[in-house]
């Protein structure tokens, strides 16, 4: 796979087996047929004016996405809502339960809320083109619900001018070197999705004892996965636990002193699906938006510009980008973050106190 | 011995002079009064001889020693004052007696003897009852109380009392004029006393210093000032007077619509615009044109006439449309319109200075 | 002989004219009483609730066993306890060389305070981590750089208790300071005359006279700094969560974290409230009956200490303290607003407009939380005054039997930390009959409901000093209640009134504890979008809007001192 494109089996030892990811839903009604862009639906979306896309991507990625289909279909302003994918979740189930639909469409870094979502009715069998022809069956949902938009790997990183990279951790295990104390950043399971679904893998296959050690190391503890990439970058902290690996691109294409490590012991997988929501309050727009998101022009900005992955068949990954197919991936299993989410953000805060 | 001695003192804020090269001489043991309307200059002249103020020229002589001259001032705590303000500046922190014994405390006097001092005074003031209180829990009139055995319980060389009873209502304040001469007079201390009140003053001063646009106009016993007012100002502050203007004859008559009028006083310059004081009691008013003698006869028509219990009040119109109040007694009721004659005793037509 | 009387009929017209003005005043402290009981009683329901609805005492067992809790709750008396000390003892001295001595640039001193004041707290805790956080703090940096120390040495440390410590007060001396300096303002020169003249030197005076009258101030500032640091939000999330603990106001934050735990929170909540009650009521006993109110009529200007040379001192340590909550934190937010990396010094080699091109042009948000600010500002400071005005004058004007409960409603707020009248807005607002969750209503009740104790108090004692007289005076020539208000009251309180609408419209620019509870995506304000912004680290673009909101803050400050006859309104607190 020298091209850096998702060969099927790569796909699916990268994402899991079908049978555990959050596309496996029980079977219901075979997907609804797929939708193309037609001048219809722009003008339908153009009449709407708006889109609210809520979604945990890091604002400097996003808010490029929104301004590319402004550009595209002009009259229809994108409003980005960033805030880490579990405030994204429990911030639409407060809205919800008030009766406030705002959101049209939805981005979550945790698949596992679009089970919730599924679950409870709140998405709208929408299919786009790009998905129907060019995504792999493993990455969409069968009902046609949703369609994994980007994936991204929660990784290690270091700043280099800090620590120089024979002298880099290569594991997880590496981090309790007592030569990290005070040196090392983390984000939070409870804001964010990314680093929710890397504790579930973490604490499945290295085991909790792992973070009661790492707790011991005095870590800095921010939120959103997007901000030890960028303590790195600012030579805040010298070491990363956990984090966007895609930010670490963004910082280090720029010229940043960081370095991404892969550890030996496996890297957590972290899968984001779009949705679109039922009761979107402008839902010609929030469908215009999703066939964008999932179009080759969009999908090349999260690779290229947003240093993510994608499952679009014709995106290929940048140069000089390890691809997926050479790293060592945890196994991504949303049912079971979905079943154990509550019990991992309280385990977590047992042993950080915060 | 201390008497106190303002030699050309001036007191300039930016260009205007609150006091204009103001001499004075006190001797021990007087109480002297500084009348005037406000803004005259009283109260500051009162905070120079205090020390709270820096005279701009000239200097204060306290027995044989200046303490004030420009940029030599000795502050007030080192002056052996006492002074008592017109907001009284009872400390609401303290009660009665803290207030009264503070003087006492910072003289380093024996704590009983302080006691015995205290209670003493507190009796003489009538103040015992309430010697636990706050001052926010007292009347008017025992606050002034408070403050004035505040001020005397050091037996001050001096002292200074800045409209001390304007706070206080009618009754309280013509009680308390008695009170400050009789104290004035037990316990002699060189006093200097601002206030507005006419009758305060003649109720309580040896020596009143009639004071306008930061000079004295006329230094003088009560008596004095009273009968022989030599300005029109004074004239018209102290008492009630009319003023009368005409135009010189001779060294002793003056011209007034046409009648002379043979007055006392300093000499006239003939031809020379002059004016004369006469209180209103002084003037006889009669029905019938007098015969014989008329010198000093004015005819004049009743423009008002109010009836106020011991006296009968006349607003009445001489030729030259001058118009004089004339105080009689309440038997001679003369209808409004009527013409009358007013004579005016040579002896009581006071000329003032130009 | 008879005697007649004419009696002249009484026009009909006049006979009988309903006067509205008490419905509305009682319409008035209806609504009160809903603002502030509602969300207080909900508070109270859900915490002795489990969540199927059954009652419980399990929420606060919880409270008090669970380590989790506790250690909060221990955190946050420390926390509060040392930034109170910290500014009794950095702002009453200023504020005695402000108000009481010759030191030169005393305007400026004060407006620098007031700067520091009108700065949001959280704004300033990001500056702060821009300045001290350990490796890449620009303090730090200069530390090495001087030093030669090794990369991993730091002089301070922002992400710790004591740096918390350090950056609320720097943020709440402002109040103790203000209270303190119009205290001694208010403290007649001649209360210290009459001490002089008998005997009294300098220090004397200062010692029995003016320090204790101002030490009232002192004690009343200790306990509002002391309730800031105890109920403040942004700060310690932007502090304390990286440092590894949480306060109390963290704490019922997370608790809204998914699941969301109301009932816990609800819990969490009222040992805040019961502790800021019972320290007010310790105030109001301590102080007794000594009424602090100065007697007599006419007062003497305050007597200015001279410092003779030490004045240059006293104005050099002036500056020093507010280097720390005005012109670093200012100058750190310059800096990173022009940066590529926050962390690095600006110069003209690598000075970047990327910053202000993605608040302006790129963040979507940035519109939407500037309108949606500016609509509750302007709403939430006018009709908080208006309240304010109608309430004060009940209750100093005595109009209905129970004014007394009146003012204490509408100074109940000030019981109230933000996050827990968030909680209680949200617990009492997201159900029927009153669904408000969602709309920019349920964060102007919060707005009004937090200014309003401020408001209140500012009002009542600026009625005081206006005569009733002047209001009878009105009423006998036939206006009615709220006709006199409106054109006799009102107008001779136009500077009070001024600087209340002021003052509520800029707590309400850095108001984040209750928003952070209350907003949904189309109700976003800018506090809570720089806290979002501060979540994913764009510390760029929080500077930019942080700057832009201080020059809004301060524009505003400047416009209202400019207006003629309006000069001279400060910010003042209770």
């Amino acid at each position: 796979m020298p091209d850096g494109k998702f060969s099927r089996r790569t796909i699916l030892k990268a994402s899991g087996i079908a049978a555990v990811s959050a596309f496996a839903s029980p079977i219901r009604a075979a997907a609804p047929e797929p939708t193309a862009v037609t001048p219809a639906l722009i003008e339908a979306a153009r009449n709407e004016g708006k889109v609210v896309y809520y979604t945990s991507i890091d604002l400097p990625v996003a808010e490029p996405i929104a301004k590319a289909f402004e550009a595209k279909y002009p009259g229809i302003a994108v409003r980005v809502e960033r805030t880490g994918a579990e405030r994204v979740f429990q911030r639409i189930g407060q809205e919800y339960a008030s009766n406030i639909h705002a959101v049209d469409v939805v981005n979550s870094s945790d698949a596992a809320h679009f089970i919730v979502w599924k679950r409870d009715g709140l998405l709208v069998p929408f299919v786009p083109e790009d998905v129907a022809k060019h995504y792999p069956a493993e990455q969409k949902d069968p009902d046609g619900l949703f369609a994994a938009f980007r994936a991204s790997l929660s990784v290690i990183g270091y700043n280099t001018r800090l620590v120089k990279p024979e002298n880099a951790p290569k594991s997880f295990a590496d981090l309790l070197d007592p030569k990290w104390a005070g040196k090392i950043v983390k984000a939070h399971p409870g804001y964010s999705g990314t680093i929710l679904t890397a504790t579930y893998q973490m604490s499945r296959d290295i085991g909790w004892g792992f973070f009661e050690k790492l707790a011991k190391q005095r870590v800095m503890q921010v939120q959103s996965a997007a901000d030890p990439p960028k303590k790195l970058g600012l030579g805040e902290r010298a070491i990363m636990a956990d984090g966007n690996e895609y930010v670490l691109f963004q910082i280090k294409e720029a010229g940043g002193p960081v370095e991404v490590v892969y550890p030996t012991e496996g890297t957590p997988l972290i899968v984001s699906p779009n949705a679109v929501f039922n009761a979107a309050p402008n839902p010609n727009a929030a469908r215009l938006f999703q066939c964008f998101c999932f179009s080759p022009e969009c999908q090349d900005l999260v690779v290229n510009r947003g240093g993510m992955r994608s499952f679009h068949a014709q995106i290929k990954d940048k140069p000089g980008r390890r691809p997926l197919s050479d790293i060592k991936l945890m196994k991504e299993d949303a049912a079971a973050v979905e079943k154990l989410s509550e019990e991992i953000k309280a385990h977590y805060t047992k042993i950080f106190r915060v | 011995m201390a008497s106190v001695e303002l030699r050309n003192l001036t007191k300039r804020y930016d260009t205007a002079a609150a006091v204009d090269n103001v001499s004075l001489h006190i001797d021990h043991g007087l109480l002297v009064c500084l009348l005037g309307p406000s803004g005259c200059g009283k109260t500051t002249t009162l905070r120079l001889i205090a020390g709270f103020v820096e005279p701009t020229a000239g200097e204060i002589v306290v027995g044989d020693r200046v303490v004030s001259s420009p940029g030599r001032t000795l502050p007030p705590e080192a002056r052996k004052m006492s002074m008592i303000f017109q907001s009284y500046a009872l400390w609401p922190h303290m009660t009665v007696t803290d207030n009264v014994a503070y003087g006492l405390t910072l003289r380093r006097l024996p704590r009983n003897e302080i006691a015995r001092k205290v209670s003493t005074i507190l009796a003489t003031t009538k103040l015992s009852d309430l010697a636990a209180r706050y001052p926010g829990e007292l009347s008017g009139g025992q606050q002034q109380r408070v403050a004035l055995a505040r001020a005397l319980i050091v037996d001050p060389e001096t002292l200074l009392l800045d409209e001390p009873l304007s706070n206080l209502d009618a009754n309280l304040r013509e009680e308390m004029r008695f009170e400050v001469r009789r104290l004035h007079d037990e316990y002699r201390y060189t006093t200097v006393y601002v206030t507005h009140d006419q009758s305060e003053a003649m109720t309580t001063a040896d020596l009143i210093a009639v004071m306008n646009a930061g000079r004295i106009e006329q230094l003088g016993p009560p008596e004095d000032i009273y009968a022989r007012p030599r300005s029109e100002f004074v004239a018209r502050f102290i008492g009630s007077s009319n003023i009368v203007k005409g135009k010189a004859l001779d060294a002793t008559h003056i011209t007034v619509a046409g009648v002379p009028i043979s007055c006392t006083g300093a000499g006239l310059a003939a031809g020379n615009a002059a004016a004369i004081s006469i209180r209103q009691h002084e003037i006889h008013i009669a029905q019938a044109e007098p015969s014989g003698e008329r010198h000093n006869v004015l005819p004049a028509v009743v423009v008002r006439n109010v009836f106020l219990g011991h006296t009968r009040d006349y607003m009445v119109e001489i030729g030259d449309g001058t118009q004089l109040r004339v105080v009689t007694s309440p038997e001679q009721n003369i209808m409004r319109g009527s013409n009358v004659w007013l004579r005016l005793p040579p002896e009581r037509c006071r000329v003032l200075e130009s | 002989m008879t005697l007649t009387l004419a009696v002249p009929a009484a026009p009909g017209r006049s006979t009988f004219r309903f006067d509205l003005s008490l419905p509305i005043l009682l319409g008035f402290s209806v609504a009160l009483c809903l603002l502030i009981l509602l969300p207080l009683s909900w508070l109270v329901y859900y915490s002795l609730h489990d969540r199927a609805g059954g009652f419980t005492l399990a929420n606060f067992a919880q409270l008090v066993t669970d380590p989790t809790f506790l250690d909060p709750l221990v955190t946050t008396l420390i926390l509060a306890i040392s930034s109170a000390t910290i500014c009794c003892l950095v702002a009453a001295p200023m504020g005695w060389l402000v108000a009481r001595t010759d030191m030169p640039l005393r305007r400026t001193i004060r407006a620098l305070v007031t700067a520091s004041f009108v700065t949001p707290p959280f704004l300033g805790a990001v500056a702060w981590e821009l300045l001290a956080a350990p490796n890449s703090g620009l303090l730090n940096k200069i530390f090495r750089a001087v030093t030669g120390a090794e990369s991993d040495e730091y002089l301070f440390n922002i992400y710790s208790l004591p740096g918390l410590i350090f950056v609320i007060s720097c943020y709440t001396f402002p109040y103790v300071f203000v209270l303190v300096a119009n205290a001694l303002d208010r403290i007649p020169g001649d209360l210290e005359d009459a001490s002089s003249i008998l005997g009294g030197g300098a220090w004397t005076t200062a010692r029995r006279v003016t320090v204790p009258l101002a030490l009232p101030a002192v004690l009343a500032g200790a306990l509002i700094a002391f309730l800031q640091a105890m109920t403040l939000f942004g700060s310690p999330a932007i502090l304390a969560l990286p440092a590894g603990f949480h306060t109390m106001t963290t704490k019922i934050w997370s608790l809204f974290q998914y699941p969301p735990k109301p009932e816990l929170a609800a819990a969490a909540s009222l040992p805040l409230l019961v502790l800021t009650v019972a320290l007010l009521r310790a105030e109001a006993f301590v102080l007794g009956r000594r009424s602090y109110a100065v007697v007599g009529g006419r007062q003497g200007d305050p007597r200015r200490v001279p410092l003779g040379r030490w004045k240059w001192v006293a104005l050099g340590a002036a500056f020093l303290v507010l280097l720390n909550p005005v012109f670093l934190p200012y100058g750190a937010l310059l800096n990173a607003a022009f940066s590529q990396v926050a962390s690095e010094f600006v110069w003209f080699d690598n000075v970047t407009l990327h910053n202000i091109d993605f608040v302006f042009f790129e963040l979507s948000a940035t519109g939407l939380a500037f309108r949606n600010t500016l609509i509750l500002c302007t709403s939430a400071a006018t009709i908080g005054t208006v309240m304010a005005v109608v309430i004060a004058y009940i209750t100093s004007r005595r109009v209905v039997a129970w004014h007394k409960a009146l003012g204490f409603l509408a100074t109940a707020p000030v019981a109230v930390p933000g996050i827990v009248l968030g909680v209680g807005l949200f617990l009492t607002y997201t159900r029927p009959p009153f669904v408000l969750y969602g709309t920019l209503w349920i964060l102007l009740i919060a707005f009004i409901t937090i200014a309003l104790p401020a408001a209140y108090q500012q009002l009542q004692s600026a009625f005081r000093v206006v005569n009733p007289d002047l209001e009878e005076a009105s009423r006998i020539l036939g206006a009615t209640r709220l006709g006199t208000l409106g054109r006799i009251t009102a107008p001779l309180l136009r500077t009070s009134v001024i600087a209340t609408w002021c003052f509520i419209f800029i707590g309400v620019i850095r108001e984040l504890s209750a928003a952070i509870m209350l907003f949904t995506s189309e109700t976003k304000v800018i506090s809570v979008l720089i806290f979002d912004l501060n979540e994913s680290g764009d510390l760029g673009a929080i500077a930019v809007l942080g700057i832009i909101m201080l020059v809004f803050t301060f524009a505003v400050v400047i416009l209202i001192n400019r207006i003629p006859g309006f000069g001279g309104v400060r910010l003042r607190n209770t």
